[in-house]
């Protein structure tokens, strides 16, 4: 019997690993830190729609179905509340300690520990933890949520009225040399457009503005939601935003420029959501140093070759899945688990032959 | 250099003693007992200061920042003459400078800046220093604002007031309009107490002397001073629009006084308010304070003589009556010439 | 010099305060500086004071007399700063957009996100404005846009508050390099083309005859109540006992001393003065006299006229 992969990080990505690698009669060890599984998923409100159809699913049903697969599956032994502290070893030989004191013997490991979203209270002009009416995406997603606090109702946390105008801020806390965050988180504008379309398909009369920089609705099915958003009404307004305000009835003054009308813009809103980018997952540093692999100067995860082994770490025998090389739509955090699974498996096979 | 992700309060060092005080020509011109007081103040603090040596005359020039945005200097004339305020500093052996103007706060750094990030300049000026007059560039330890150095000892003061920013009436605490200025907090962001958009410097001031600080939309608006705008008459409009703009904004709150540390601020939001009443027929009359004259009144030193209040365009009095503060307003002016005044 | 003589025994050219520009200028160089050195330099010895200076500043005595020096000075400056922007006027904009010391570190890219002009005040109050604009124009690199930014009013719109600086996302330096353009439009002569332009001669005499004179941009005499008529009565009253309520406050009106109003001494005021000429500043001064003479003289009026004008233009 082959010694199991390990698998550092039990969202999505992860999950995946596991499944795939169990349909490869590979065996794994999936570590979870907390004591679910899924990851950021289960809060979504709706996932990406599958093109222009209404088939948004639900984030929890997705990972409740991947999780019932995964427990049946004879080869995964799946332990949350469990954290890595140390590896030793080399490939195909790894011994990787465990937080409980505990180890395994593994031949080999993937990282798929995941993001972080940025944390926008320290860009003051936003005033993120200042104001009761100015929240972030993620707040905003689980708000949607009918499983969430309000039963899916957009409100002003201010007072807990109806929440009629909403400001979504693209680009908060990426594309910003000046607080070193330089690179562009990729999904935001495409999480922001599902988010705006939903409120404005639940509430035709909502006032909603996305205030872009550039719209980069990039992958497939994408570039028609966002059509779809701006037929739903959705109004976008090119210009980041500057400064938010709070008015003395706890509204929002959202300040920026209308860079294709050359005019500053001033409009009160409700509620406004910081689209905020993407941080690598927490303890990265001690991470990395822990797993003797490397960081690129985006702050996530390196891998050692570009184009043929994208998902090979810098040391032997460590490979990454997910977000952890920066954040992406869960499709692909599903490719990449498969192509993990596929390339461990394979080099595996050899290094055992 | 790129605005860090620490907090930037904790980058900020204030030197705690021996100080060179560089005077503003705003305050010269208008206010002129408003920079007096940073010396009385500091001999309260018992602090080591300095203005230019113990010569009854001064050697100390102005920095031409309000040249130098007025565009009329070339930016190396602007770092020669910095430079040759720090060879008098140090001539006199006092290594930190505190400027009493915010303009000159900026110009200050924007020179030390450049010695950091262009090779060679610090060659070429120390040359030219020495040819033109004589002196060597010798960069000084650190340059501050001198309400950096009141909010550094916010406490301490608090301490010796006699007033405290309530309304001795009825208790309730003032709300007092914080306006920082921008070059004091927008231009070297990381320089400034709390950074462009959470700026604390007069914040803190507020608080610690009893106070309430009032968040408005506008707060971080440019009081619209401008330089050239508001030297040269018909721009004046630009300056008196965004006065207008941020007591407009502010209004709702009712705040008791605006606070200020730059001389610019002061003299446009203080000034233009008659403007804004001549042509808007509102009358705003919200007192607006450079922080040196609150201390002083608050330590409770004469409003006329010594704090200079009868300079505001905006009577300073309403205030002194809700502090519980006594004036005598004979002492007002000096003639007894009858002139309208409101 | 004339040491300890009241103010009403001294014997000074009271007449040629009153000179306007024509009739001073068959007056020689050094008579015209020496006659105003010893007029500025005469102290009152009771009180310390020098009550001459509040009849020089301002006048076309002190403008002619700065005329004459400035040229005299930049003629005698051998400093390399002055040969660098002498050099400067005649290279292409785009020259200078990658020599000047702040220039050339002021923009390097543009996302044309717009928090620069969401945030500019000017941009808010005139609608033409729009800082953008102006960084587009930096970088197309075209000698053609940027000479017509530079004979444009829009060039002088910004108030150098900085609020474009502190958001940023590219740590671009907007105000700076208006700043920057700003210098360049003048020593060109573009700045001519353009009413908010033509003001600088009076911000030169204004400012800059302050510092040349004062060592320093603002003299408490320049902010009068008829010149800030949006001051208010209050200031008014304030302005007209100045000189006592200074003295009152601990400030020092045209003696010597740390505070406001201070004179300096020939010997600081020589220092400054070589420190401005030592940076180049000069050059511009004497370009801001050249072409304002040539526009007055275009223009059919006498240099002191054209002064006056520019400062009521707008």
């Amino acid at each position: 019997m082959a010694k199991p992969v390990c698998i550092i990080g039990g969202g999505v990505a992860g999950m995946q690993v596991a499944l795939v690698l169990n349909s490869l009669r590979m065996p794994s060890v999936l570590v979870e830190k907390s004591p679910i599984l899924g990851g950021r998923v289960p809060k979504l409100s709706r996932t990406f729609p599958f093109f222009n159809d209404d088939g948004f699913h639900d984030g929890k049903e997705f990972t409740d179905a991947m999780e019932r697969d995964l427990r049946a599956a004879p080869l995964i032994d799946v332990r949350c509340n469990t954290v890595v502290s140390a590896l030793r070893g080399d490939f195909p030989d790894f011994t990787v300690e465990l937080g409980d004191g505990s180890s395994i013997a593994a031949g080999a490991v993937v990282v798929a520990t995941g993001f972080t979203p940025f944390n926008p209270t320290s860009l003051k002009e936003y005033g993120y933890g200042a104001y009761p009416n100015v929240i972030t995406a993620t707040e905003l997603e689980w708000m949607l949520n009918p499983r969430g606090p309000t039963g899916g109702r957009l409100v002003r946390p201010s007072d807990g009225k109806d929440a009629e105008r909403l400001a979504i801020v693209f680009c908060v806390g990426s594309r910003n040399k000046r607080i070193g965050a330089p690179f562009c988180s990729r999904i935001c504008c495409s999480y922001s457009t599902k988010q705006a379309s939903t409120v404005m398909e639940r509430n035709p009369k909502a006032l909603v503005a996305c205030f872009y920089m550039d719209v980069r609705t990039y992958d497939r099915g994408f570039e028609e939601m966002y059509s779809l958003a701006q037929e739903r009404g959705v109004r976008y307004i090119r210009g980041r935003v500057s400064m938010c305000r709070q008015l003395p009835d706890a509204s929002i003054s959202v300040r920026a420029e209308n860079t294709l009308l050359n005019r500053p813009f001033t409009g009160e809103f409700d509620l406004v959501s910081l689209s905020t980018g993407m941080r690598p997952c927490e303890g990265v540093n001690e991470l990395a140093r822990c797993l003797g692999i490397t960081c690129g100067p985006d702050g996530f995860f390196l891998c050692r070759e570009w184009f043929r082994h994208p998902h090979d770490a810098t040391r032997d025998g460590v490979f990454l899945a997910g977000c952890a090389t920066g954040m992406k739509p869960i499709r692909n955090c599903m490719i990449d688990g498969a192509a993990v699974a596929a390339r461990v498996t394979a080099l595996l096979g050899e290094a055992t032959a | 250099m790129a605005t860090s992700m620490i907090a930037p309060e904790t980058i900020k060092e204030i030197p705690e003693n021996d100080f060179f005080l560089t005077p503003s020509c705003i305050l010269g011109a208008v206010n002129p007992g408003a920079e007096v007081l940073i010396g009385r103040i500091y001999d309260l603090l018992g602090l080591r200061w300095k203005a230019a040596g113990d010569r009854a005359e001064s050697q100390c020039t102005c920095c031409t920042g309000f040249s130098s945005h007025g565009d009329l200097i070339s930016i190396e004339s602007t770092l020669l003459v910095t430079a040759r305020l720090w060879s008098v500093a140090a001539e006199i052996g006092v290594e930190n400078i505190t400027t009493a103007c915010v303009t000159s706060f900026a110009i200050h750094n924007e020179c030390m800046e450049m010695y950091q990030h262009e090779p060679g300049l610090h060659e070429r000026v120390d040359r030219w220093l020495q040819r033109a007059c004589g002196r060597r560039l010798q960069i000084p330890k650190h340059v501050v604002h001198a309400s950096d150095i009141m909010y550094r000892n916010r406490e301490a003061l608090a301490e010796k007031l006699r007033y405290r920013l309530v309304d001795h009436n009825t208790g309730r605490p003032l709300r007092i309009v914080d306006h920082v200025g921008c070059h004091y907090a927008k231009v070297f962001p990381e320089k400034s107490i709390g950074g462009s958009e959470s700026c604390d410097v007069l914040a803190g001031l507020i608080r610690a002397w009893g106070g309430e600080t009032v968040d408005y939309p506008e707060r971080r608006h440019c009081c619209g001073m401008g330089f050239r705008q508001c030297a040269i008459r018909p721009n004046r409009g630009y300056s008196m629009a965004c006065v207008l703009k941020k007591l407009e904004s502010m209004e709702p709150w009712k705040p008791d006084a605006i606070l200020t540390n730059c001389p610019g601020c002061n003299l446009i939001l203080d000034k233009e308010q008659w403007a804004i009443l001549q042509m808007t027929g509102v009358e705003y009359n919200i007192p607006t304070l450079s922080y040196t004259e609150l201390a002083g009144l608050l330590l409770g030193w004469d409003p006329y003589e010594v704090v200079g209040i009868q300079g505001h365009t905006v009577p300073i009095e309403p205030l002194l009556d809700k502090l519980g503060i006594p004036y005598d307003k004979s002492k007002e002016w000096l003639t007894k010439e009858n002139l309208e005044v409101t | 010099m004339n040491r300890n003589i009241s103010p009403t025994e001294q014997i000074f050219p009271a007449d040629l305060l009153s000179k306007g520009h024509e009739e001073l200028r068959d007056i020689p160089d050094d008579k015209l500086v020496t006659a105003y050195e010893s007029m500025r330099d005469n102290e009152f010895a009771a009180d310390h004071t020098y009550p001459n200076l509040r009849r020089l500043y301002g006048t076309s005595l002190e403008r002619e007399k700065d005329r004459r020096e400035i040229r005299q000075w930049a003629e005698n400056c051998d400093a390399e700063m002055q040969e660098w922007y002498e050099k400067a006027r005649n290279e292409p904009c785009t020259w200078w957009l990658q020599n000047h010391l702040v220039a050339k570190h002021a923009l390097k890219s543009c996302i044309a996100c717009g928090v620069c002009t969401s945030q500019c005040p000017a941009a808010q109050y005139y609608p033409e404005y729009n800082p953008r604009t102006i960084v587009d124009a930096v970088l197309s690199k075209s000698e053609d846009r940027l000479v017509e930014l530079l004979k444009s009013d829009v060039l002088w719109y910004c108030g150098q508050c900085g609020s474009c600086k502190p958001l940023c996302p590219l740590e671009n330096n907007l105000m700076g390099l208006i700043s920057s353009l700003r210098f360049l439009a003048q020593l060109k002569g573009y700045h001519l083309h353009s009413v908010r332009g033509r003001q600088q001669y009076a911000m030169r005499h204004l400012c800059g005859g302050n510092l040349w004179n004062r060592a320093c941009t603002l003299y408490f005499r320049n902010i009068t109540a008829e010149g800030h008529p949006d001051f208010g009565p209050r200031y008014a009253k304030y302005q007209s006992e100045a000189e006592g309520q200074m003295v009152r406050l601990g400030a020092n009106p045209d003696r010597p001393g740390h505070f406001g109003g201070r004179k300096f001494s020939p010997q600081t005021l020589a220092e400054f003065r070589s420190c401005l000429a030592s940076g180049g500043t000069l050059v511009l001064w004497n370009q801001l006299e050249e072409y304002a003479s040539e526009d007055a003289r275009k223009s059919g009026v006498s240099i002191d006229e054209y002064h006056d004008r520019v400062h009521r233009e707008g």
